[in-house]
């Protein structure tokens, strides 16, 4: 919450400084807005390449090597979120989701190869990345990473543009399409549900094996590397999945198989969320770049303005014929 | 206004005329049968968006989970607001370097670029799942603002309604000045001072904003990251973006005076396509080379050149740019109307399809669906575009937006209504008889 609020006061700020600043030197209301909105930027990096999870960072580990695939976290899930059962597949018996949809949050999909006999299970739902790129892109923040790290999406301030489901390199945020009032489903972590009244999500809480359990970033971090140092040759890779993708996320994984088979995909270390504005956070940086830019085009139009004007007189006065702007 | 000279005909074509001022369509019916047909089209269109306003976007588009964004977006949006960007390119050409013999072909750029970023900005309003939250642009404390999004949707809407509009208001007050009363004429007698007083400032904002938001609509697909190919996922892409607008302005313009002077059998102006045609090639080869460069820097080239199915694309995509930009460095091409048509056609295709591809074919999630357009989802998209050029026939044929010879301008407007009303009764003020001219606004 902390960083949040720090940058929404800075915003309210800067909006007084920001819009005085610029209605004297720009032209027109709108103008002065703009500058307001992009002079937000505080002075802290807002992506950093590599964002460092708080102290108070919780976290989900699943550990795929424990998972027996009884799936106990599905209708935990959907209970707690109020989900309706996916029964298309089954005839209305029971929750057969394909995939994450509009009705599944949270799901267990089975990985098989055909040629070996390689088997294991994946958990999917939000990784709550560090540094999420849909809450970089939503445009009014209803999408927001709360305090403890849970992004969670906000119906009153959605428009449905579908950025989040563009840029989410897992893929995970899922629009309501059979929906006239359509939302945006993802998991929370619980947040509205459980976290707040301290209690663990319902996936984690459900789970009769303890394959996937909840705690701090920092601890199951630890964990889980214990675990890869007790016994390397069973973990892919003898790495935890999540540590650093796309800047670190706050689900952690630990798989006995190739991760890009199960379908988490191969990310680099760095934020998306730093990747894309590292940048244009410089040039609109209290809107500078666009200031600078119009003072210098305000310059050549007044000059060349001025030249028109004279000329327009005098064809007027040769030819008889009006001019036209 | 600068008067310019008649170019010298070379090669026995005809070319040869001068463009001083807009000129309305005065001739010909109105209501033809091609343009009737356009109505329908935007006519189901629009009826479709109106249905689609009820009912959820599911069985309206094959749009899915994956594929979030359809071709109202990739398509309306991306592709068209670059052809609609003429305004920019042109009025940056003409304002801040100073090109004045483009001054006189504005209007056609303006209008054509206000239509698009309308049209587009239909297309988006029926895109949107929830367009009744869109009232937060309102307040400033709820925008994101590292949002490329936000950018966007703040300052096209921005963009179309108040710095387009006004750069076309002179079209409007002019044809008010020429067709209205005494009444209103004294009226705009002295608006007209305000509007030109306030137009060097206005302007400023009308080619620094579209340069923020049609960069922004590259970096846009900074976050979609590794679901894009690695072709056309750059850091650049803003740029490559903001460069692939200012092409197609170029070349939509060209395309259009000449396809529009074609139908009304109008004379050309060597001189101003030229230099029009110089700028696109110019701007054909800025775009090329940071393309190029941007391939060489991320070390992309061998894929570039992998003669599989993505890097045919791009071989075909950067052919189509390369194609204009060496032929027009030819003066004879320049100058060669059916040369120059060709040419500026083939730019404003390899610009679409730089900026179509990396939302649509480009954009490959690992989750393997497939995205087609549905019929629905088709019908509106023309039904946008046909919408669009209604208007522009509309516009050219009752207010002065054709570029044409001073002395073929009699201020005969076609007046609003039917058109067998307009034969009957003849416009107001015929110019024969030697009436001094008073100054338009």
């Amino acid at each position: 919450m902390s960083v949040a609020l720090r940058r929404r006061q800075a915003f309210k700020v800067m909006i007084g400084l920001g819009g005085t600043a610029a209605s004297a030197m720009l032209p027109g209301p709108a103008q002065a807005e703009r500058t307001a909105a992009r002079s937000a930027e505080s002075t802290t990096e807002e992506h950093p390449a590599h964002p460092v999870a708080p102290p108070d960072a919780i976290a989900m580990l699943y550990d795929n090597t424990i998972c027996t695939g009884c799936k106990a976290c599905m209708p935990a899930c959907n209970e707690a979120n109020s989900l309706p059962t996916d029964t298309l597949l089954s005839g209305g018996i029971w929750d057969m989701p394909l995939g994450l949809n509009a009705k599944t949050k949270n799901i267990v999909e089975p990985y098989q190869d055909p040629q070996t006999d390689e088997f294991a299970f994946v958990k999917k739902q939000c990784m709550h990345c560090l540094d999420p790129a849909c809450v970089t892109g939503c445009l009014f923040g209803a999408l927001v990473k709360q305090d403890l790290g849970a992004v969670t999406w906000n119906s009153s301030l959605c428009i449905g543009c579908r950025y989040c489901e563009v840029a989410c390199p897992f893929e995970v945020p899922q629009f309501q399409w059979q929906n006239w009032n359509p939302k945006i489903v993802k998991c929370e972590f619980c947040y509205d549900q459980r976290l707040k009244e301290d209690l663990q999500p319902a996936c984690t809480a459900a789970c009769p094996t303890g394959t996937v359990i909840f705690g701090k970033r920092s601890d199951l971090l630890a964990q889980a590397k214990e675990r890869i140092s007790t016994a390397p040759d069973k973990y892919f890779e003898k790495r935890v999945y999540g540590e650093y993708e796309a800047g670190g996320t706050q689900v952690l994984y630990l798989s006995s198989v190739s991760l890009q088979k199960i379908g988490l995909p191969k990310l680099g270390s760095t934020s998306i969320g730093h990747y894309a504005t590292k940048v244009t956070s410089v040039i609109y940086k209290w809107l500078v770049g666009p200031v600078v830019v119009a003072g210098i085009f305000g310059f050549f139009i007044r000059r060349n303005w001025d030249r028109h004007e004279s000329e327009r007189l005098e064809h007027e006065e040769k030819t008889g014929y009006p001019d036209q702007l | 206004m600068t008067t310019t000279e008649p170019t010298a005909d070379k090669r026995g074509t005809t070319l040869i005329n001068h463009w001083q001022c807009g000129v309305p369509v005065t001739q010909g019916p109105v209501l033809t049968p091609f343009l009737l047909l356009l109505i329908g089209i935007a006519a189901l269109g629009l009826a479709l968006a109106a249905i689609r306003f009820f009912s959820p976007l599911g069985p309206f588009s094959g749009m899915n989970d994956v594929y979030a964004w359809g071709i109202w977006k990739t398509f309306n949006v991306m592709t068209l607001t670059a052809l609609g960007s003429g305004p920019l390119a042109l009025g940056m050409a003409a304002w801040v370097f100073n090109r004045q013999k483009l001054h006189v072909v504005m209007r056609t750029a303006l209008v054509s670029g206000f239509l698009f970023y309308a049209t587009g900005l239909i297309a988006l309003g029926f895109d949107v799942g929830r367009p009744w939250n869109f009232y937060s642009a309102l307040m400033p404390w709820r925008w994101n603002s590292e949002s490329a999004m936000l950018e966007i949707s703040i300052c096209m809407p921005l963009y179309c309604a108040v710095f387009l509009s006004f750069e076309i208001l002179p079209l409007i007050l002019e044809r008010v000045y020429y067709t209205g009363n005494e009444r209103a004429r004294v009226i705009l007698c002295r608006v007209a001072p305000m509007v030109r007083k306030a137009y060097p400032f206005v302007i400023v904002g009308a080619y620094v904003i579209p340069l923020m938001h049609q960069s922004s609509l590259g970096g846009l697909l900074l976050l979609a990251g590794t679901k894009m190919n690695p072709l056309w996922q750059s850091p650049v892409l803003p740029l490559l973006y903001l460069v692939a607008a200012a092409l197609c302005g170029f070349a939509f313009t060209i395309l259009l005076l000449m396809i529009v002077c074609l139908r009304y059998s109008r004379d050309l102006d060597a001189g101003i396509l030229a230099e029009l045609a110089n700028l696109l090639s110019g701007v054909c080869f800025v775009f090329l080379a940071v393309r190029l460069s941007d391939l060489i820097w991320r070390e992309q080239l061998r894929t570039a050149f992998a003669f599989d199915r993505m890097s045919l694309l791009f071989l075909v995509e950067s052919g189509l740019i390369l194609i204009p930009a060496l032929a027009l460095r030819f003066q004879r091409i320049r100058e060669t109307p059916r040369a120059l048509l060709n040419m500026s056609a083939l730019a404003c295709l390899g610009g679409m399809l730089y900026r179509f591809i990396p939302t649509s074919i480009a954009y490959m999630p690992a989750r393997s669906t497939a995205y087609f357009p549905s019929a629905p989802e088709l019908v509106m998209a023309a039904g946008y575009i046909a919408l669009g050029s209604v208007a522009f026939v509309l516009v050219i044929n009752y207010f002065a937006v054709l570029p044409g010879e001073a002395s073929a301008w009699n201020h005969t407007f076609r007046p609003f209504g039917w058109p067998r009303k307009a034969a009957e009764s003849s416009p107001v003020m015929p110019d024969a008889t030697g009436v001094t001219l008073e100054r338009g606004i």
